[in-house]
């Protein structure tokens, strides 16, 4: 199984290299310019996606993603503006998400509510409290500015594409790679997944369910305030009502997408972000006179089919969605 | 089980509880108030808003102010609804019509079948779509309509003046929505006829928004769309679509030597981060259109069908000295030229 996906995943990346090399040998200057705008396309979706696989990793269903980024964003904008530090914005976005993914915590682990039902009071509780307390005509002190990494961003083209972004978006890659690596290589990781595929086999072997669950989920919302902070610190710049335009839920699907692996979430991301900048640049040459629309559907049948094929073959985590109760299953 | 279906009700009643009380609903209260509405001593005026909020900075705003001006002439009051779901059209009007408003604005172009089946439904109350076209018979509806390609071709025809890069971009709403359509080809037809004058060549992009229910919200998508015609060497940006073009402007506000157009109305002190390129707004005059219509209500001089209101582009505020006094007089010129009709844009209606 693992080398089937290894191998998959080889001829994935040359489908993309290949003409990604022929592009870029006709007009480097427009493919650099794409690949780089679909990382900035792709970055929130794939840190969204992370909340996602972190929780669902653990067994815990968070459908309040899309609310996590809101009340993160937003937060990180006030916050920013009240200290007049984007710093100290960022850290308590960081904050005000680990309470938010405590209060998911405690409905689904300790109270043992139904998941989807805790998820979406996250949601609703983050466009209440954001709609009521949005105050329009605040400006942020600075923001995250584009900070190349000396060396790095020398590379030809990946130089560009990768190592010419804010500070955010580094923090962003480090987490996801860090994330890959903690799931798959280490202790806490295979406890994590053992807690969200048979709960009663990892309180046999000692790991306590509970705990482990509350930090992942925290986890989980730290990540989350992180990408609201990207949104809105690095990359807008201002805020307003429903900012993130339903981010959160895209990520779920592209979660399942990347097969709840990190790798492949961000992935999916980047194909995603890839049809969006691509369908941009189609409309910026004008040279192929395609509908919008069939151009903006593009990303959302592609996942379709993608899916389509590899039905079967994506599994949630088993005890998913399910509260455990001990002695029970 | 009895206690975890208790945990789910409470905090399920909490969440609920929260969002009515959070739910905010203003009123511009004068000595009437609502109760008053309906009878002869009270003259008063709804506006339900497109999916968006009252302080959008764009044209919920706008029509709100309009209604707010409106009152304060016919010494009426107004108050609002914000419409959150597409689906409560028509549940949003008849929040005003079943409480015997006079007047009801409905805002966005979105509205206007909702707003028609309404009028039949409340034949004595006076609508006022803002941003519909009316091709309907019915005679209490008065369609506020605006020749946005003329906006749009004086935003084109200043930028093509301004361009040193030879590239002006724009990113737009949704295409379908006739004004957005209307805004993109008389930028690109503006920037056509500056470039003919001036005998060069101009590059021009327009980038529509795709997706239907994101496409005057999504700011990240309108930052990113901006950054990558800004990474092409394009030096002038307009930002027509909600939220949308607001993340566009201000993000080519934190790029130097750029410049950027805001829309529908003059964005110079609503979208206070892009005041560093913000050079002019293609503006609808929605307030004094609004205003007029209302009083005209209150008159009894309303006339069903269509009533175009004024275009022009705003104040180019603290940028005025960026912008060459030769460009101004041109822009000037050719503004008195597009408003008499002297100068077609050439876009279909």
């Amino acid at each position: 199984m693992n080398s089937l996906v290894k191998r998959r995943g080889f001829y994935y990346a040359l489908a993309v290299a290949i003409p990604t090399f022929y592009l870029y040998l006709q007009s480097s200057n427009v493919t650099t310019s794409v690949f780089s705008i679909a990382v900035t396309f792709a970055m929130p979706l794939a840190l969204a996606a992370m909340v996602g696989i972190m929780c669902e990793r653990t067994g815990i269903v968070n459908i309040g993603i899309e609310g996590t980024l809101l009340l993160t964003s937003f937060v990180a904008f006030y916050a920013a503006i009240a200290t007049k530090s984007i710093l100290i914005g960022f850290c308590i976005a960081m904050a005000t998400g680990v309470a938010m993914s405590l209060l998911l915590a405690l409905m689904s682990v300790t109270w043992k509510m139904d998941q989807i039902i805790a998820g979406t009071i996250l949601n609703i509780l983050a466009t209440g409290l954001t709609s009521f307390f949005y105050i329009q005509g605040n400006m942020l002190p600075n923001m995250f500015k584009q900070k190349p990494i000396p060396g790095l961003s020398n590379i030809p083209f990946f130089g560009d594409v990768l190592f010419k972004h804010g500070v955010l978006m580094y923090l962003g890659f480090v987490v996801i790679l860090t994330l890959y690596f903690a799931l798959f290589h280490t202790s806490w990781g295979l406890r994590s997944r053992a807690v969200g595929e048979h709960p009663s086999a990892a309180d046999t072997a000692g790991v306590s369910v509970s705990k482990l669950r509350y930090i992942n989920v925290a986890v989980a919302g730290a990540i989350g305030g992180l990408c609201g902070s990207y949104l809105v610190l690095e990359l807008v710049g201002s805020w307003n009502r429903g900012f993130t335009a339903g981010k959160g839920f895209t990520a779920l699907a592209l979660m399942i997408f990347g097969r709840w692996n990190p790798l492949g979430a961000l992935a999916a991301a980047m194909f995603f972000g890839l049809s969006q900048a691509g369908a941009n640049q189609l409309m910026i040459d004008g040279t192929v006179n395609i509908p919008p629309q069939f151009v903006g559907i593009l990303p959302y049948v592609m996942v379709i089919i993608v899916l389509a094929i590899s039905a079967g073959k994506v599994r949630p985590p088993a005890a998913e969605g399910q509260p455990y109760e001990k002695g029970q299953g | 089980m009895f206690k975890k279906f208790k945990t789910i009700a409470v905090a399920g009643a909490v969440a609920g509880l929260l969002g009515i009380a959070l739910s905010g609903c203003s009123t511009a209260e004068k000595a009437i108030s609502e109760a008053d509405c309906g009878t002869e001593n009270a003259f008063c005026i709804g506006v339900v808003t497109d999916l968006g909020k009252v302080d959008d900075k764009s044209f919920n705003q706008a029509a709100w102010e309009g209604a707010q001006a409106g009152a304060e002439a016919t010494s009426g009051f107004a108050k609002y609804v914000e419409t959150t779901d597409s689906k409560d059209y028509a549940k949003n009007i008849a929040l005003f019509g079943d409480k015997g408003y006079n007047v009801i604005v409905t805002v966005g172009f979105l509205m206007a079948e909702a707003t028609v089946a309404a009028a039949a439904q409340y034949p004595d109350t006076k609508f006022i779509g803002v941003d519909q076209f009316n091709g309907a018979t019915t005679t209490n509806v008065t369609g506020l309509i605006f020749d946005e390609d003329r906006a749009g071709f004086l935003a084109g025809y200043l930028a093509g003046n301004l361009t040193k890069s030879d590239k002006i971009g724009g990113v737009l709403g949704m295409k379908e929505v006739p004004p957005v359509r209307k805004f993109g080809e008389g930028y690109e037809a503006g920037i056509a006829y500056a470039a003919k004058e001036l005998g060069k060549t101009i590059k021009s992009s327009v980038i529509y928004h795709a997706a239907g229910d994101t496409a005057f919200s999504d700011p990240a998508w309108g930052a990113s769309t901006a950054s990558q015609l800004l990474g092409q060497g394009f030096d002038i940006i307009f930002g027509a679509g909600g939220t949308t073009g607001n993340g566009a402007i201000t993000k080519t506000a934190q790029t130097a030597g750029t410049f950027c157009i805001g829309v529908d109305i003059d964005q110079w002190n609503t979208v206070p981060e892009a005041q560093p390129c913000l050079v002019t707004s293609a503006e609808k005059k929605l307030v004094k259109g609004v205003t007029d219509l209302i009083i005209a209500a209150n008159d009894g001089t309303i006339a069903a069908g269509n009533f175009v209101g004024e275009v022009g582009l705003a104040d180019y505020h603290d940028l005025s000295s960026s912008v060459p006094q030769e460009v101004q007089d041109k822009v000037t010129a050719i503004t008195a030229q597009i408003v008499s009709g002297e100068l077609a844009t050439g876009v279909k209606p």
